[in-house]
């Protein structure tokens, strides 16, 4: 198939599914009427983290950003990309102009109208500040030259050179109001990065934020200007927990509605006896040990050594992991790719089987042997190591370390929980200046979008004091990461993307350990959510869930 | 002149430990690892430039004596500075969040001190018994127990039946009728000021009992039984009152700590007080708003020992001669 009926194969599709989209919108199963009406009320202990788009990291706040901004497109729920603010496009026979046509009549929540040329001037700006304030973006951006409006409904973006993403990039592009964010670009545009959008935030998807207290609550409301099909329910709101047993105990007492993606798994049964919904799915997240494997490493160099970081993976019982830290709700880790995010996964890629024997004899091979209180001795000293461990990590990564530190002690390896919060795990991971020098190990996961462009480039050199955490740096791999998001005959990209899996999983800078479901669970008053495997159904790929949602 | 010199020389030290605490506000929070600035220019392929204009804006470019004399300076002028994290005056904010500490710690602690004398005194009344021994064995329980701990046996224990989060169903999108969100405040306030009040209950248990049974031997307790008045009039009008002298200093020295006990409550039940404002300053390494923050605690904590002090000299003259 060649890259241009690919292309119109993939705007078809899109364009039934929209229909179809629309179509369950406006009408309930049967054709009974659907009730309208109603706050959802959603608890997270994943607060939104900053209402500014180039600042926001955490799961929430993209979903935030989701259903309060336009972006291009959107997934649906089998994962493809249709049409959102852009109804549709066409890509240039040499691949380096694409051309969308917009949503016309559009407005933003302040009655402003929302045209192509706020999409033309988010790229632009954040192009502009690609290395600054708007960096973060810069990713979904790689290759564009500019954009430009040609009409309020026509929007063309130029490339150097043909791209594989351009649409799943779009997906993550929040389109934001020119009337309001101008006056912060200018300069080096670091206002862009500290300017604090507070609520009402002017909105141009179908619900503005109208009331945000941090640490409390994000209460959104329908947007009136939104031109989509109409919700059902009157808003939605994001209540923020500082811990999962407090909202557990509110979501039981009645004080929710819904509860998301990270739902623990040891309240599945209870929550299920107790008559609410739960659901469980598999999810792109994934749960990783990491090792320092920066080659400028200055201390404990022994893990640079792959047979080490071999017997490492020989020595990690994953059905033990899953039996006991997740009751059950994951599955084994291979690739840094999840097996959720289909097309994507090596399969032919498998965890290396529990093997403590292996292991012994890797570590006896390397030529470091037992010491006399059974800990290992690399270079003079003992192979004891402190693993750095972020607050995101606790409950079931507990179980994990415990599990790990077990097993490990077993074959003459010690590790120490070093409990950090997330800056100073950062801090501590990248020391000093962003060299990744000192430290030896951590735990933390991902959750990555469905395209591998960002997962893979997690791994790159380009990534250090960005999101790199392991110090990982190839040469090697950097070239076919370059070369993986220009590839835009399918195939070729799927099995360059395999061979990146592979690479990354031989040189181990992540023990992938497992890929946790995505739990959530809601009251049998409300129905109309649509799973997804990342953040599940309240999510940042798509507005369907909110749109759908609606009282029983 | 005793007098005023006491006070003044009270007030002296009050003023230089409040000093000191600004100071050590501003050093220890600098020596955490990672800043704003860490997680904001924390980007691929952002340019050391970013971080550069970052830490200008944040002032934190600027030596440490410098960032130091420039705090001293804005303290003096009422400024906290402006949040790292929310770009609003940090004093706002610490007004918005002190406004829902106060009702919390002030109703537990009223049913702390409450809950303590009575027991307090019923312990006393009838010393040896079983009753006074479940009693002051329950007080020093809750005494021992850590307030998380607590916090969090009320929330399972609680589960389903009162609100476990937050001040107020907050996802109204029209205000309700005032006398019903002053229900639904009460309602949520439950369980955090009950831990509160479990956590600071024990010791005014402990104190009232120990002091009443000092009182209760007193000459003139044996006079007042010798006229013939009732146990209760003895007990409530007479030896309660003296009783509760050393309870009036230990209040207002646990007042500050009550405060500081506030913010692990706070955090378990997401109360959005000075506590959990505190806590999430600390992940976003907020300085200006931990510094507003801890300040406030401290100079409460010194302000609420130095009126120790004067109720103390008020109440007990000799403590000047």
């Amino acid at each position: 198939m060649n890259r241009m009926r690919a292309r119109h194969a993939l705007s078809v599709v899109g364009a039934v599914a929209a229909l179809a989209l629309l179509t369950s919108a406006c009408s309930g199963s049967g054709g009974r009427a659907i009730a309208q009406g109603g706050v959802l009320r959603i608890g997270t202990s994943y607060p939104i983290d900053s209402l500014n788009p180039f600042v926001g990291q955490s799961d929430y706040t993209y979903m935030t950003f989701e259903y309060i901004y336009p972006a291009l497109v959107q997934y649906n729920q089998q994962l493809q990309i249709v049409p959102e603010f852009a109804r549709s496009w066409t890509e240039s026979p040499d691949g380096l102009t694409w051309t969308f046509h917009t949503q016309p009549g559009a407005r933003w929540s302040d009655g402003k109208p929302l045209t192509a040329a706020d999409a033309a001037w988010t790229i632009n700006t954040e192009k502009k500040f690609d290395t600054g304030a708007t960096a973060s973006a810069a990713g979904g951006l790689a290759y564009v030259t500019g954009a430009a409006a040609s009409g309020p409904n026509t929007l063309l973006v130029h490339y150097s050179k043909p791209v594989a993403n351009v649409l799943s990039n779009f997906q993550s592009l929040y389109i934001l109001p020119e009337h309001i964010w101008a006056r912060y670009a200018t300069g080096n545009g670091s206002a862009m990065k500290t300017f604090a959008n507070p609520a009402p935030v002017v909105s141009g998807g179908p619900f503005e934020l109208t009331k945000y207290v941090p640490n409390q609550i994000a209460l959104f409301s329908r947007n009136p200007h939104w031109w989509g099909p109409k919700p059902h329910i009157d808003g939605f709101g994001l209540q923020f927990f500082s811990n999962d047993d407090a909202m557990i105990s509110a979501f039981e007492q009645g004080q929710l509605d819904f509860m998301g993606e990270y739902t623990p798994p040891t309240v599945v049964t209870k929550l299920r006896q107790k008559g609410f919904v739960v659901t469980t799915a598999p999810s792109l997240s994934f749960k990783d040990f990491i090792v320092n494997t920066n080659p400028r490493k200055t201390t404990h160099r022994e893990l640079l050594n792959p047979l080490v970081r071999e017997a490492l993976e020989y020595a990690t019982d994953r059905e033990q992991i899953i039996k006991t830290a997740w009751l059950g709700f994951a599955s084994p880790g291979s690739t840094i790719v999840s097996p959720a995010d289909q097309g994507w996964h090596d399969l032919n890629i498998k965890p290396l089987p529990f093997n403590l024997a292996k292991a012994n004899q890797l570590l006896n091979q390397a030529g470091y042997k037992m010491g006399p209180n059974g800990i290992r001795i690399a270079d003079g000293h003992p192979m004891s190591y402190n693993v750095i461990f972020p607050p995101d990590e606790r409950g079931a990564g507990d179980r994990t370390f415990a599990i790990l530190q077990t097993d490990w002690r077993k074959i003459g390896i010690a590790i120490t929980q070093e409990n950090l919060d997330d800056a100073a795990a950062t801090a501590a991971i990248t020391a000093p200046n962003n060299k990744y020098l000192t430290f030896d190990m951590a735990m933390w996961d991902w959750v990555p979008p469905v395209d591998p462009d960002f997962i893979l480039s997690v791994l790159t050199c380009g990534q250090y004091g960005g999101w790199s955490d392991s110090g990982y740096c190839a040469q090697a791999y950097d070239k076919m990461y370059a070369e993986q998001s220009t590839l835009t005959n399918a195939a070729q990209r799927r099995s360059l993307v395999a061979r990146m899996q592979q690479y990354a999983y031989n040189a181990r800078p992540y023990l992938v350990l497992d890929y946790p479901d995505v739990i959530e669970a809601h009251t049998k008053q409300w129905t109309g959510f649509v799973p997804s495997p990342v953040m599940g159904s309240v999510n940042s790929l798509s507005v369907q869930t909110l749109l759908q949602v609606h009282r029983v | 002149m005793h007098r005023a010199d006491y006070v003044i020389k009270r007030g002296f030290f009050a003023l230089v430990t409040i000093f000191v605490a600004i100071t050590i506000n501003f050093f220890l929070f600098r020596v955490l690892p990672g800043s704003a600035v860490t997680d904001l220019s924390r980007v691929p392929h952002a340019t050391p430039a970013l971080r550069h204009a970052l830490t200008v804006e944040f002032g934190l470019d600027k030596p440490k004596w410098e960032q130091y004399i420039l705090y001293l300076r804005n303290l003096l002028h009422g400024n906290m500075g402006i949040s790292f994290a929310y770009q609003q005056p940090v004093s706002h904010l610490l007004i918005a969040d002190l406004k829902n500490t106060i009702p919390m710690v002030t109703v537990g602690t009223f049913a702390s001190i409450v809950v303590g004398v009575v027991s307090g005194v019923l312990s006393a009344r009838r010393r040896g018994s079983v009753p006074d021994h479940i009693s002051t064995n329950i007080a020093i329980f809750a005494y021992a127990f850590p307030t998380q701990w607590l916090g969090l046996m009320l929330l399972i224990l609680f589960a389903g039946i009162l609100p476990a989060g937050g001040m107020e169903n907050q996802f109204l999108l029209t205000p309700e009728p005032f006398l019903q969100h002053l229900g639904d405040i009460a309602t949520h306030m439950i369980l955090p000021a009950a831990t509160l009040m479990l956590t600071a209950y024990g010791s005014f248990t402990l104190v009232v009992r120990s002091s009443m049974l000092e009182t209760m031997g007193e000459d003139y307790v044996l006079t007042a039984r010798a006229k013939g008045l009732s146990d209760r009039r003895i007990v409530w009008q007479h030896a309660v009152r003296n009783a509760l002298l050393p309870m009036v200093t230990l209040i207002a020295l646990s007042l500050g700590y009550i405060v500081g006990g506030a913010l692990l409550i706070e955090v378990i039940f997401s109360w959005p007080g000075i506590g959990l404002g505190m806590y999430t300053a600390i992940g976003q390494r907020d300085y200006p708003m931990l510094q507003g923050g801890f300040l406030i605690l401290t100079i409460s904590v010194i302000l609420l020992n130095f009126a120790a002090d004067l109720v103390y000299f008020r109440l007990d003259p000799r403590i000047t001669e």
